[in-house]
């Protein structure tokens, strides 16, 4: 027991004085690691923005059912409760045919003599969905239109819903393969830093095997400072993030304010934890394998 | 041991070489560049593997162990490579006492452990210098310190005086003879004549992988 502990207190120390004494070597990792998490932190956090801007935009896009002047107030009701519930649907509102006598009003303002010379007012209640997701307004615009006792017509404005659809698509689709490719090349990047810096020290390596060290013994100092260089430069990359971000996101918002842009602190909080936990594993990992090919003498 | 032979891409580097060494003894392994001496000390510690043949040391089947077994069969035996092999970034303290770091001793034992070591080889001085602070006979110096330091039973050395002054060799041999003197196990591969003529032990002369003569008092026949 007190020799395994001896052997954790020279690893421990072994590894520090390693950090130390190959300290071009160690800067190096650790400012690789570090612009390649910034990158792909940078990356994901775009890809998040374009994403939630395409979702904005689905928002705004609404169907409209009018509702039959001779409907059961009952049964509009209970359409909106299970219009709630479903996927994709965001906000039910029930519009009155006061409010939209008052909303045609207002918007027409120069025209409110048509109205004036009616007798009754003309203008249908309606039932007004605000989506998260318009690519299912095609099939809901579809199933209420089969509700003809209850509702006269529905709108939906579908060519822009479908051209909305797409850009969702293709942005999604995009920003995966994206984020897959730059992750892979990350990953990459980082764990053959750490292979050559290891192969730098390979003769190390069979000088302490040769002198009867054990596999623990000589991988040990390795991976803890791969987890250090990868911790360090994962750290870097997230201070970069949150910093980036608490900078820019607030002049984007101010420049495109008619879109909302994400600007969740939680989000940059998370992809910076998310980071920190990658360049962590990553370092530990690559030393591992790494030092695995060297230690066959 | 008995009949090994080993090549290297089908180029004979031994060639049936049977040998045995009783414990305590002090053997010198002569012969050119190329003889096979090396390629047999690489054998003996279980740094490479061989075609054919026995190996036997310390009792142990050399071509047998494999894992935590080569693990504790190379802390019984002490090596001084030809290129010195010390860590380059580990100060002489750190590069000596690693054998007894490996074993998970404690500092202070090894610290008593080093400065005593040091002390026989008239290194006290430079114990915080780095291997490339030092001349060419240092290193050497150190590299007999890191063998010896765990007490081994066999103690393979490959040209300890190559490419140093005389006064550094003499001082090497006299710590080698010291040490085996102390129940050590030595066997010395090298091509230094005036040391092998001048010590008078036993010499086992190869020549392109074979044993050309085994002599319990040889000398190095430079013709």
């Amino acid at each position: 027991m007190t020799a395994k502990l001896n052997v954790l207190r020279y690893v421990l120390g072994a590894a520090m004085l390693g950090l130390w004494r190959n300290r071009t070597m160690t800067l190096g990792a650790v400012v690789t690691t570090a612009v390649m998490l910034v990158t792909l932190a940078a990356f994901l956090a775009i890809n998040d923005t374009l994403n939630e801007m395409v979702t904005a935009l689905g928002r705004k896009s609404n169907l409209i059912a009018y509702v039959r002047d001779d409907a059961r107030p009952s049964r509009v009701t209970e359409i909106m409760q299970d219009l709630e519930q479903r996927p994709g649907v965001g906000e039910v509102v029930f519009v009155t045919k006061e409010d939209a006598l008052r909303i045609f009003q207002e918007r027409f303002f120069d025209q409110r003599d048509v109205i004036d010379i009616l007798q009754a007012n003309p203008l249908p209640a309606s039932v007004e969905l605000r989506m998260d997701d318009p690519a299912v307004l095609p099939a809901l615009a579809d199933e209420l239109r089969g509700m003809t006792g209850v509702f006269e017509s529905v709108a939906v404005p579908l060519d822009v819903v479908e051209r909305l659809v797409s850009i969702s698509n293709v942005s999604r689709a995009a920003g995966t393969a994206m984020i897959v490719a730059l992750t892979a090349v990350a990953l990459f990047v980082i764990a053959n830093t750490i292979r050559i810096a290891v192969y730098a020290r390979r003769q190390e390596i069979e000088i302490m095997k040769l002198v009867g060290a054990t596999d623990w013994f000589v991988r040990g100092p390795f991976i803890i400072e791969g987890a250090f260089i990868g911790l360090v430069g994962a750290t870097l990359a997230a201070v970069a993030l949150v910093v980036m971000y608490l900078q820019v996101a607030p002049t984007i918002t101010r420049i495109i304010s008619f879109l909302p842009i994400a600007t969740d602190v939680s989000f940059v909080r998370n992809l910076a934890v998310f980071i920190v936990l990658v360049g962590l594993v990553v370092g530990s990992i690559g030393s591992y394998v790494s030092v695995r090919r060297y230690l066959a003498v | 041991m008995q009949g090994v032979t080993k090549s290297y891409d089908g180029e004979p580097a031994l060639a049936d070489v049977s040998i045995a060494i009783a414990r305590g003894e002090f053997a010198f392994l002569i012969g050119t560049n190329g003889a096979g001496k090396t390629t047999l000390l690489r054998i003996l510690l279980r740094e490479e593997p061989f075609d054919t043949g026995v190996v036997l040391v310390n009792g142990v089947d050399v071509s047998r162990i494999r894992g935590a077994a080569l693990t504790k069969f190379r802390r019984r035996i002490g090596v001084v490579f030809q290129d010195t092999r010390l860590l380059p970034n580990a100060t002489v303290r750190e590069n000596v006492g690693l054998p007894l770091q490996v074993r998970g001793r404690a500092n202070r034992e090894i610290d008593v452990a080093v400065d005593d070591v040091l002390s026989r080889v008239a290194l006290s001085d430079k114990g915080e210098r780095f291997p490339r602070q030092l001349s060419g006979g240092e290193q050497r110096k150190v590299a007999l310190a890191r063998a010896v330091i765990s007490k081994p039973d066999v103690l393979l050395c490959d040209e300890p005086t190559d490419s140093i002054n005389p006064a550094h060799a003499r001082e090497i041999i006299g710590l080698l003879l010291d040490i085996n003197s102390e129940g050590v196990t030595t066997l010395v591969a090298t091509h230094d004549s005036e040391i092998v003529n001048n010590l008078r032990r036993r010499v086992i002369r190869m020549d392109a992988g074979t044993i050309l003569a085994d002599e319990a008092v040889g000398v190095f026949n430079t013709s």
